[in-house]
């Protein structure tokens, strides 16, 4: 008897403290719920631009010439994805306004992106990973090599066959993922920019293209001899169905990925000097 | 005298920089991999924050010593690079002070999202802070080493230095006078006046800004007293305000906002007062100090800065005032709160630890790390490796805001994941088959002669050295490679023996598959390292594509045989030499991964660990992280059984997730 009186005395008589922190609570729980809410919905972020490649490539190079206009800023080794809005030119098109008429006056403004840069070091590429899986308005990647190191036989170029192999084979599988954003890119243009033209080793376009496709057919049938992964018996990871591009072909091409709504395109060219 | 300054962020633009003599990008770009990304020197060192530059080792790198410190807040790195033959005594100071005074000149400018631009003008800034720092260090060097070569100094020189001791012009190397001299003249091309009177400037004080150099190397009260002007700058600084409080008033409103940088860099550091006036100055600014021993010290300083006349008064005040907060920010942090400010900081603590948004501190922390430390004990992780991860990820978190509904457990779980998931990734892919491929049948336009390639296996006792590699063996049979197997083990009876059945098993089993395999053996007693080689000649002889040694196990600190596997590397010259470690192992594996690693010599190290014994422990796979945590050497297979097909590649997902499950 006296215990429930106890109570209900303790119950009218809260404390300061109680008292404080159930009107915070009452008072905070709609702006949490807002806030949960709304943050799913998702705000309408500016079209992005991915960069990706191997450390050294010249990407946040790239991404400061985009920024500034006239020259890139010196830069180091990337430990952090960055991104900066970028602007078009006044006059380009963009390949979504391909329905406005030539005289509308938004043709005349900048067209802004966001150009998102991420670290090319082998332990921090789950940050490039991360935006492909799980991608904000993504509408195109641009992988820039570092043309003078993808002679044949040097390092440099088995290091960036596999990344862009990894990176491919990614964007293959993208219909069997879970995420509705990435079932959601239809389209996705890849740019190979073969960086450091300036460079008296560097290799034109044309074989860069060649020699990366050839070095992918190495890297996709060892890759297919490996040996199995520890973690085979996990749920989503199952499959070995990873083979890139089209079944039974022997050489890889980049044609090949078209098949998955991904065009691969290579062009020169070089950031600094020159 | 410094070669490079540099001030960069983790996204890796440099925002600022200032070279005196250029130097390769790649020094600092090691710099960036191996403290920060690969944490080579201590795990969690290159995420810590707030760590003042004396505090954070020096990185050495081809005749090169930088020092660094970072704002984790803001992403930011600065790093001095200078010749490691000199000793700058106050290097720590300069990063130190620069760091508080860039963030609080940008702070605002780099919270900007989207951007990699930060207008700045720092170069006076900085300049003003060598200048000083080096008078502070040039001060405390002519003092110690006062005797000598006062013949040599020039006449005006004594003459302005009223009673301080001359320093010391035979120190100044020629390259680094003509660089003060560079500096001056480019900032007498802006010439306006100050408030102040102005006056000449005469070549002796630009000898007089010189540099502290060479003459503070050895002496340790130099050094010692460099380390002090911390107390005495901000303590002097202070009284200076007090002093003079009408025109630093208006000065320090003026310095604050962001349009008033420009007007004040456009007029330049020029000091033309007149000597006298100098004088008068440097008296006045004495008055106002305490008259302890340090103020008199710096009194002195202060109308040689009235001399010195380069620096405008402006910037020295700003500055100044800029590292007194900060010093004073320092100070009033450890101070208490309250009891009410206390107690209310309290529930909210209790409050933002269910809702998150909870800015964590060191006491958060304490308890929920030390239980995820005894997790990964639980996991057979060793001590060591549990203490310093844990320690990383607490230096990564404190200070961090949780997120929306996010507990701290939560928030270390998923910094332990991403710690764990960055160690055991390694830095380029592991593909054997291809590496392999690369040296036995080169491309024809890379110069590259044909050649087997060499792969050795190390362990202790008993791990499974021959297991596994019979393991490997069958692996390379079933892609057709053409393998000889040498047994190295010349020593424990028997070993030979047991290589020769696992290959005849291996023979039998690849029969039809198409691969060739070979034991190469000269019995025992032989020395092993000269096996080794003859067995790679006569393997280049026969066309085979790959030789497996198998090497004798050693203890890891039986010093006698460790100190053979030098030789021996010399002599075979593996491209991959693997070490098996079992997943048993517990404790001992970081002191086993540290020997084995270092014992092939200088340049030479492990390429690779092959962790046995995986399906007998479950989930306790803790061995993986110890061993790769002392050596930054990746797993490149785990064995998960006994037939010779369980040989698995390591999947860092697996292994993080068996790491952090709980269900024990
Ligand atoms: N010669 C030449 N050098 C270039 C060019 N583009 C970039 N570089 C240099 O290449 C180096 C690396 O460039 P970064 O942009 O930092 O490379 P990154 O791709 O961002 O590398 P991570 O951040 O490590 O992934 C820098 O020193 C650049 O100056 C170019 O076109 N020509
Ligand atoms: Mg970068």
């Amino acid at each position: 008897m006296s215990t429930i009186a106890e109570w209900a005395h303790a119950l009218m008589s809260p404390s300061p403290v109680a008292l404080i922190v159930g009107i915070l609570l009452v008072l905070s729980i709609p702006l949490f719920l807002h806030s949960f809410v709304f943050r799913a919905s998702g705000l309408t972020t500016l079209p992005s631009i991915l960069l990706i490649g191997p450390s050294g490539s010249g990407k946040t190079s790239l991404l400061t010439l985009f920024e500034r206009g006239t020259s890139a800023a010196q830069t180091h080794t990337s430990q952090a994805p960055i991104s900066a809005e970028c602007h078009l030119p006044v006059g380009t098109l963009a390949s979504s306004d391909r329905y406005r008429s030539v005289n509308d006056p938004t043709n005349l403004r900048h067209k802004k992106f966001l150009l998102v840069d991420t670290p090319g070091h082998g332990k921090l590429r789950h940050h490039a990973l991360a935006s492909i899986t799980n991608p904000q308005n993504l509408k195109g990647i641009i992988f820039v090599v570092d043309a003078a190191t993808l002679s044949a036989g040097d390092e440099g170029l088995r290091h960036t066959a596999d990344y862009l192999h990894d990176i491919l084979l990614v964007l293959q599988k993208r219909t069997e993922s879970k995420n509705k954003a990435v079932k959601a890119l239809k389209e996705i243009p890849i740019l190979i920019a073969a960086n450091k033209g300036d460079l008296f080793t560097a290799l034109p376009a044309s074989l860069v293209k060649s020699s990366l496709e050839m070095e992918i057919s190495k890297v996709r049938s060892s890759r297919s001899k490996g040996l199995l992964d520890s973690g085979i018996g996990m749920e989503d990871e199952g499959d070995r169905d990873e083979w890139l591009g089209e079944v039974g072909s022997t050489e890889f091409r980049f044609k090949q990925m078209e098949e998955f709504d991904v065009v691969v395109e290579v062009s020169g060219g070089n950031v600094a000097g020159g | 005298m410094l070669d490079t300054f540099e001030i960069l962020t983790t996204s890796g633009v440099v925002l600022w920089s200032k070279s005196y003599s250029a130097i390769s990008p790649a020094i600092i770009n090691s710099l960036i991999t191996n403290v920060f990304i690969e944490e080579r020197t201590l795990p969690g060192a290159g995420i810590a924050d707030d760590i003042s530059a004396a505090n954070n080792p020096p990185y050495k790198y081809d005749q090169h010593t930088l020092k660094w410190t970072t704002v984790k807040e803001l992403g930011l790195i600065f790093v001095a690079v200078y010749r490691s033959l000199l000793h700058l005594s106050w290097i720590d100071k300069l990063v130190d002070n620069i760091k508080t005074i860039f963030v609080d000149l940008y702070g605002d400018q780099l919270k900007k999202p989207h951007t990699t631009i930060v207008e700045c003008h720092f170069d006076e800034y900085f300049d003003q802070q060598v200048r000083e720092l080096e008078k502070t260090a040039l001060n405390q060097d002519t003092r110690v080493a006062e005797a000598s070569a006062l013949e040599e100094a020039p006449i005006s020189v004594s003459a302005n230095l009223r009673d301080e001791p001359p320093p010391l012009p035979g120190i100044l190397s020629r390259g680094q006078s003509k660089n003060t001299f560079k500096d001056l003249t480019s900032n007498e091309s802006t010439p306006i006046a100050t408030p102040d009177t102005s006056r000449p400037s005469t070549p002796a004080s630009h000898i007089l800004t010189g540099k502290g150099g060479p003459g503070g190397k050895g002496s340790r009260r130099a050094r010692k007293a460099a380390n002090t002007p911390s107390a005495y700058a901000s303590s002097g600084e202070e009284s200076q305000r007090k002093g003079r409080p009408k025109s630093s008033g208006p000065k320090k409103g003026r310095k604050w906002d962001a349009e008033g940088m420009a007007d004040e860099d456009s007029d330049t550091p020029l000091d033309y007062s007149t000597p006298a006036d100098g004088v008068n100055l440097g008296d006045d600014e004495g008055k106002g100090r305490p008259g302890n021993v340090e103020g008199v010290d710096h009194a002195t300083w202060g109308s040689k800065t009235g001399k010195g006349q380069f620096v405008l008064k402006d910037l020295d005040d700003q500055v100044n005032s800029i590292l007194a907060t900060a010093g004073a920010k320092k100070e009033s942090s450890t101070a208490s709160t309250g009891i009410v400010g206390s107690s209310i900081n309290a529930i909210g603590g209790l409050f933002r630890n269910v809702v998150g948004g909870k800015t964590l501190t060191k006491e958060d922390l304490d308890k929920a790390m030390k239980g995820m430390e005894d997790h990964l004990l639980r996991k057979n992780v060793a001590r060591e490796a549990a203490i310093r991860l844990c320690e990383g990820v607490e230096r990564e978190l404190i200070g961090v805001k949780t997120g929306n509904f996010e507990s701290v457990q939560a928030r270390i779980q998923t910094a332990m994941e991403a710690s764990l998931q960055k160690i055991l990734t390694p830095t380029s892919s592991l593909d054997l088959l291809r590496e392999i491929d690369a040296v036995t049948s080169p491309s024809a336009l890379s110069l590259k002669k044909k050649r087997p390639y060499v792969i050795s296996i190390v362990g202790v006792n008993g791990v499974g050295k021959s297991t596994n590699l019979s393991k490997i063996c069958f692996f390379l049979l079933q892609n057709k490679y053409k393998v000889l197997v040498v047994a190295c083990d010349t020593f424990r009876s028997g070993a030979v023996e047991q290589l020769a059945v696992h290959v005849r098993n291996l023979k039998e089993l690849s029969a039809r598959e198409g691969g060739e395999v070979e034991l190469y053996q000269k019995g025992y007693g032989k020395d092993a390292a000269n096996v080794a080689k003859d067995s790679v000649s006569f393997a280049a002889q026969e066309g085979f594509d790959v030789v497996l040694i198998d090497t004798a196990g050693r203890r890891h600190n039986d010093q006698r045989l460790m100190s053979s596997l030098d030789k021996f590397a010399k002599f075979a010259n593996p491209d991959k030499i693997l070490m098996v470690g079992e997943a048993l192992v517990g404790t001992d594996s970081v002191a086993q991964a540290r020997n084995f690693n270092t014992a092939f010599g200088a340049g030479r190290s492990l390429d690779g660990f092959i962790i046995s014994k995986c399906d007998t422990v479950g989930d306790m796979v803790g061995t993986l992280v110890s061993m790769v945590h002392a050596t930054n050497v990746p797993v490149l297979f785990v064995g998960v059984g006994q037939h010779y097909s369980d040989l698995r590649n390591l999947s860092v997902k697996w292994a993080v997730q068996k790491l952090l499950s709980s269900n024990q």
